[in-house]
Formats: C-alpha cells, sequence, structure tokens
C-alpha cells in the first residue's frame, strides 16, 4: 500500500490518495473514502486506458513541470501527486508562512558531504547549507528562508536517518 | 496540350502540411517533387516525402522561405520546371511570381500582374467597383495622413476599420469606433503594417457589425473559361486568424450561391484570373455581400470544397499550369457538407500562448469520411520559428449537423502528447448551441469566449486522480525496478559498492 498526497490544480485542495496493486494492471485505489478496484493498462505513449466498476476511461497522464496533467475526455486537471517523501521535501518551503526558527531535515537516508554554511552566517531562501548524498546522489539542502543559520547539527562524511535534523535557521 | 508544357518536375516552396498537400498529388500525378528546408525543418515530413530536397538556409523565414534567389537556385539546380508556392510564404509575392517567369518557370498560380492587381487592397477595391463587384464603402485609395483619414471616417460614419493597402491576415487592422481614438490607432496601424508588409500605406473601410465572413472559390483556365466551386464558410475567426470553416454555409441558399459565384467570377475575370483563387466576401445581417478581398493562391481551407465537390484542386492547378481546361460550370457538383477544424499547438488555458516543442505521442483520428491533413508526426518538434498550426482536421458527411458530430468525435480521437493544442476549445465550438444553430458571425469567438473554454467537469474529477495515483505508483515501481536492475548488472562503475565487491572477490573474500 503506497499513500499518496494529490494536490489539485489552482490550490483547490488535497485529496489523500492509497495505491495497492492487487494483479498485473490491477489495483485498489481508495480514494474520498472509498476503496474502488482499478483496472488500468498504459496503452500508447502516456495514454492510460482505465476500466472503472466496467466502465472505460482513456487517461493521458502527461508529465507538466513538478505535477502531471490529466486529461479525460474534454477536462483537463492539473495535479500533483506527492508521495510521504516528496510531501516532507516540501512542507519546509512550502507556502505557509515562514516565520521563526525553521529546521531543515533529511528527506531521506544519506551521508553528509559537504557542509557549506556554519552557524551565524547569513543565507539566502534557497541557498545551499549542506550537501547529502542519498540514492547516489547529490542534494542541496537549502535555507527555507533568509536569515542566519543558528545551528548545524550534523558534520561532514556523517551518515543521517531519513527525518534527522541537519540544521536550523532563523 | 503541347508537350513542351508537360510539367515533370514540381518544386514546392514551402513547408508543413500544405507542402506535404501538394508532394501527394504531384506524386498521384507522376510528377517528381522537390522539397526545400530550413535548419529547423530537416527531419520536416515533406522533406521525407520529396524525391529530392535542397537545404535554403537558417531557421528564420526570412533566412529561408522567404528568399526568392534560394528558392530559384533550388530549382536551377534539381532541373525542376514548375514552383507551387503553397500559400503563405511567397505565394502572393508578385516580384517572386515574375522572377519565377524570368527564369523560364512555370509558376502554379495566377499571372504576376493579376497579383498585383489583387495586392494593392485599394487598387483592387476600385478595379473590383469598376467592374461592377460590390465593394464595403470607404475610402478611395490609400489615405495620405491622419487628417485625411478624419475626414475620409467622418464622411462614412463610425464605426471604421483602419486596414493595410498591403496588408492580409489581420495585420495592421484596427477597429475604431470614435474620431478621438482614431489618431493612436492610426499610428499603430502603420508601424505594424510597415513591419509587416514593408509597406505603411492605409485606408479605411466602414465597419460593418459582425459580419460573416464568407468566401468563394474560383478557378480558371487559360481559355478564358472561369468557373466557382461554391462558397466557404469562415466566420469562427480567432483574433481575425480562421479556426474552423464549413461548406455549404449556413446563411447561403441556391440563389445566393449563385449571386455570389456570378460576383466572385466577375472578380477574377476584371483582374485576368487564371488558376486557382479566393474571392473573400463580408456578408451583413440582411445577408447583403460585399468584396473583401480576393487571396490570388491555394487557400488553407481548400479541403472543405475538395470534400464537397469530389475535385482535387491541387490537381486542377497543376492542369491548369499545364495549359489544361477546368470543367465547365455545370459539370461541378456539389454534395454534402464538410467542416474543417484547424489544430493549433497552442494552450487555450494560457490565453492561446504558442505551444512549440517535441510531440511525444501521436495518434490521429480516422473513421468514416475523415481527413487529416498533417506536417507532423510521433517525435517531431514543432518549431517556434512559423506559424503553429499542425493539421487540419476535416469531416464529411450528407447532412450539416452529422458533418458537425463526425468532426466532433474525430477531435476527440486526437491523441497529441508533449505539447498544448486548441483541440478541446475547437470541440467546444463544435458543441456551441449558436454554431450548430448556424447561427453565428465573426463575432462569435469573442461572445462565447467563457463557454469554449468550459471548467474540468467535476464527475471526472475522481477518475483523474485515479488515473494520476495509478500512474505515478507504476512510474515509481519502475524507477525501483530499474535502480534494481543496475545495482544488480554489476556493470556500475560508478558505484563504490560494486568495486568494494571487486576488490574482495579479488582479494578471495567473499562480496
Amino acid at each position: 500500500m503506497t499513500r499518496y498526497l494529490a494536490l489539485l490544480g489552482g490550490g483547490s485542495g488535497e485529496e489523500p490518495l492509497e495505491v495497492r496493486e492487487v494483479g498485473p494492471g490491477l489495483y485498489e485505489v481508495k480514494v474520498r473514502g472509498r476503496a474502488l478496484r482499478v483496472d488500468a493498462v498504459l496503452a500508447e505513449g502516456d495514454t492510460l486506458s482505465v476500466l472503472l466498476e466496467g466502465t472505460s476511461f482513456v487517461a493521458e497522464v502527461e508529465p507538466a513541470g513538478s505535477g502531471v496533467k490529466v486529461r479525460v475526455q474534454d477536462s483537463v486537471f492539473p495535479l500533483e501527486v506527492l508521495d510521504e517523501r516528496r510531501l516532507r521535501l516540501r512542507r519546509p518551503a512550502g507556502s505557509f508562512s515562514l516565520e521563526g526558527r525553521q529546521e531543515v531535515v533529511a528527506p531521506l537516508p544519506g551521508r553528509v558531504r559537504k557542509v557549506l554554511r556554519g552557524a551565524g552566517d547569513e543565507v539566502r531562501e534557497g541557498e545551499g547549507v549542506a550537501i547529502l548524498v542519498a540514492l547516489e546522489m547529490e542534494n542541496e539542502m537549502r535555507s527555507p528562508k533568509a536569515g542566519r543559520v543558528v545551528e548545524v547539527l550534523v558534520a561532514e562524511g556523517e551518515a543521517v536517518e531519513g527525518g534527522a535534523r541537519l540544521f536550523s535557521v532563523e | 496540350m503541347s508537350e513542351r508544357r508537360r510539367i515533370r518536375k514540381v518544386l514546392v516552396a514551402n513547408r508543413g502540411e500544405i507542402a506535404v498537400r501538394v508532394i501527394r498529388t504531384c506524386r498521384e500525378m507522376g510528377m517528381a517533387t522537390v522539397a526545400v528546408y530550413s535548419d529547423a525543418d530537416r527531419g520536416g515530413l515533406h522533406v521525407r516525402m520529396a524525391d529530392e530536397a535542397v537545404h535554403l538556409g537558417p531557421s528564420p523565414a526570412r533566412q529561408s522561405y522567404l528568399v526568392p534567389e534560394r528558392i530559384l537556385d533550388a530549382a536551377a539546380r534539381t532541373g525542376a520546371d514548375a514552383i507551387h508556392p503553397g500559400y503563405g510564404f511567397l505565394s502572393e509575392r508578385a516580384e517572386f511570381n515574375r522572377a519565377c517567369r524570368d527564369a523560364g518557370l512555370t509558376f502554379v498560380g495566377p499571372l504576376p500582374e493579376s497579383q498585383e492587381a489583387m495586392g494593392v487592397k485599394t487598387s483592387a477595391r476600385g478595379r473590383m467597383a469598376a467592374a461592377g463587384v460590390p465593394v464595403v464603402p470607404g475610402s478611395d485609395g490609400p489615405l495620405s495622413d491622419e487628417a485625411e483619414a478624419r475626414a475620409c471616417a467622418d464622411r462614412i460614419g463610425y464605426p471604421v476599420m483602419i486596414k493595410a493597402a498591403a496588408g492580409g491576415g489581420g495585420k495592421g487592422m484596427k477597429r475604431c469606433d470614435r474620431a478621438e481614438a482614431l489618431p493612436a490607432l492610426w499610428q499603430t496601424a502603420r508601424r505594424e503594417s510597415a513591419s509587416a508588409f514593408g509597406d505603411d500605406r492605409l485606408y479605411l473601410e466602414k465597419f460593418l457589425e459582425e459580419p460573416r465572413h464568407v468566401e468563394v472559390q474560383v478557378f480558371a483556365d487559360e481559355s478564358g473559361r472561369t468557373i466557382h466551386l461554391g462558397e466557404r464558410e469562415c466566420s469562427v475567426q480567432r483574433r481575425h486568424q480562421k479556426i474552423l470553416e464549413e461548406s455549404p454555409s449556413p446563411v447561403v441558399d441556391e440563389g445566393m450561391r449563385s449571386a455570389m459565384g456570378k460576383v466572385a467570377v466577375a472578380a477574377a475575370r476584371a483582374v485576368g484570373y487564371l488558376g486557382a483563387g479566393t474571392v473573400e466576401l463580408l456578408v451583413d445581417a440582411r445577408r447583403d455581400f460585399y468584396f473583401l478581398e480576393m487571396n490570388t493562391r491555394l487557400q488553407v481551407e481548400h479541403p472543405v470544397t475538395e470534400m464537397v465537390t469530389g475535385l482535387d484542386l491541387v490537381r486542377m492547378q497543376l492542369e491548369v499550369a499545364e495549359g489544361r481546361p477546368v470543367p465547365r460550370q455545370e459539370e461541378v457538383e456539389r454534395r454534402g457538407h464538410a467542416v474543417e477544424a484547424r489544430v493549433y499547438a497552442e494552450d487555450p488555458a494560457k490565453g492561446f500562448l504558442p505551444s512549440p516543442g517535441r510531440i511525444t505521442h501521436l495518434q490521429v483520428p480516422g473513421g468514416p469520411f475523415v481527413r487529416n491533413d498533417s506536417g507532423v508526426y510521433a517525435g517531431w518538434v514543432v518549431p517556434p520559428f512559423y506559424d503553429p498550426m499542425i493539421s487540419k482536421l476535416v469531416a464529411w458527411a450528407p447532412g450539416r449537423e452529422q458533418a458537425i458530430d463526425r468532426l466532433w468525435r474525430a477531435l476527440g480521437e486526437y491523441r497529441l502528447q508533449g505539447i498544448a493544442t486548441n483541440a478541446r476549445y475547437l470541440r467546444a465550438v463544435l458543441r456551441h448551441p449558436a454554431f450548430r444553430a448556424g447561427d453565428y458571425d465573426t463575432g462569435f469567438c469573442t461572445r462565447y469566449a467563457k463557454d469554449l473554454l468550459p471548467a474540468p467537469d467535476p464527475a471526472l474529477e475522481e477518475v483523474a486522480l485515479v488515473a494520476a495515483a495509478v500512474a505515478v505508483h507504476r512510474r515509481d515501481r519502475e524507477r525501483a525496478e530499474a535502480l534494481a536492475a543496475r545495482a544488480g548488472s554489476g556493470r556500475g562503475a560508478s558505484s563504490n559498492w560494486a568495486r568494494l565487491g571487486r576488490a574482495r572477490a579479488l582479494r578471495g573474500g567473499r562480496a
């Protein structure tokens, strides 16, 4: 069972989703309090053939920016589907106001390759403070706001768990 | 026809769907074809379909498709004996036409003199009026300055249209409702006209309140036989650009068709016309019609006429160019109804912003009596340098309602991914009650702008959520599997784990 959060386009809401593959091309999807049996086959390109309780739908799920654009008949729904990891990555830089002290945590287990800023340093919003290597990829851990680095809780070379606090900015 | 006039090899001085369209007929007629292309169009469908292809130059049209010398040079190098200009680009440039003639090439179109006569809109108006063709009230010729324009506008009455004498395609065209607004609009129109046509002469016409735009297809051969193939209704326009055309027009009955046909034939005769041409007419609420302009080339929307007459207009063009006759008027039969939709690479949700880019996936509609004229394919990058039209989808049926339903159905089958298109917008037009009733004019798209961009259907939101969840789930699983496969294959030279494993194996240890 994988949990997702779908952000509807234009900030018009969010919907929790759960997907479980129950067979080849067969899924159980929980949406809006209902568990649906979904038969979905990738037909061609980004076109999914979806059978929902016997009704046949064609859904084109195209990548669009950081999300997807889903076209069903003449309706287009811009969506962003986030799993729990992506949700965490996104929350600190989310749209809510960043008043006060902000903690930045590791989105994934990994190893700290470099610490770019130390306690007391001034940082701009989006400026990298540390580099975390996870899944063989370097991820720059950026400051969610302009301010001053209050503390750095990790050292270069240190292995960290997912969710571990890395640094805080005020 | 003398053997000397036989066309053996045609250079198609155009790109995209129209180049493909012309090449198809040439092939059917056993004529060899030469494509020309810019840097951006090397991979274009027309290059692949032609027998030979010549590179013209850099991507901007000004440095490739619009350079007469390059086209003529390509014709000389390949030994082409005729040039088909398509529409747009050099198709209505009389000086290019003349240069073809001087080079001993057959220009598939009218004589340069006819193009000159119709090219300057003000002299065309004068000639038409003299030939007894009704013209929209307006100035007799280009106006020298703003003051003269004001005097003319006062005489014919507001609102007026400011138009470019060398114009076409809506450029340099401004509607002016009040005398106070005239100076600013006059200057804007002058600048637009100068940059679009290299000619800043302007004239005035009375603005007809929401006229219909109906055009008549004419054809003439060397013997002077001039016929018409009926009308096309082109009133569905967005910012003066046609997006949907149909034939017959819902407002034209047999009597009116015959009257319009006579006027169109008179207009063509007045300039000694040869080949395919289109006489554009404005029709007011009382169904009175006026000459607007004559397009001295094949029209984008010519397929709707082909569908109702069963005639191949490009074939007829080439036959006329070989000195062969056009059918007699009474031989032209019209049957049923055809509707064409222009599919553009543009995003209606973003103010119709052009959306060039790579087409990642393409499935073209099919089914009975559906025709798709296009110059694209899956993998093709729609270049940002030219008109963003990617296809013309046409449907025919015995009656209007069925033809509309058929085109609506076919548009719904279009799967074009990677770039945005206006297909949904076109579907909304075809579903609109005013369009279906035939009760529309050139104000249609503005008047019903809201109806034509409907909000997504909330009943489908759940389906979209389910599809997105499954798609993301599949993608994540595939990525995880790919990652596992790479790790398992041991080829990962960049992986420290793999290096460590190999090092241990070398030392005789267990990995």
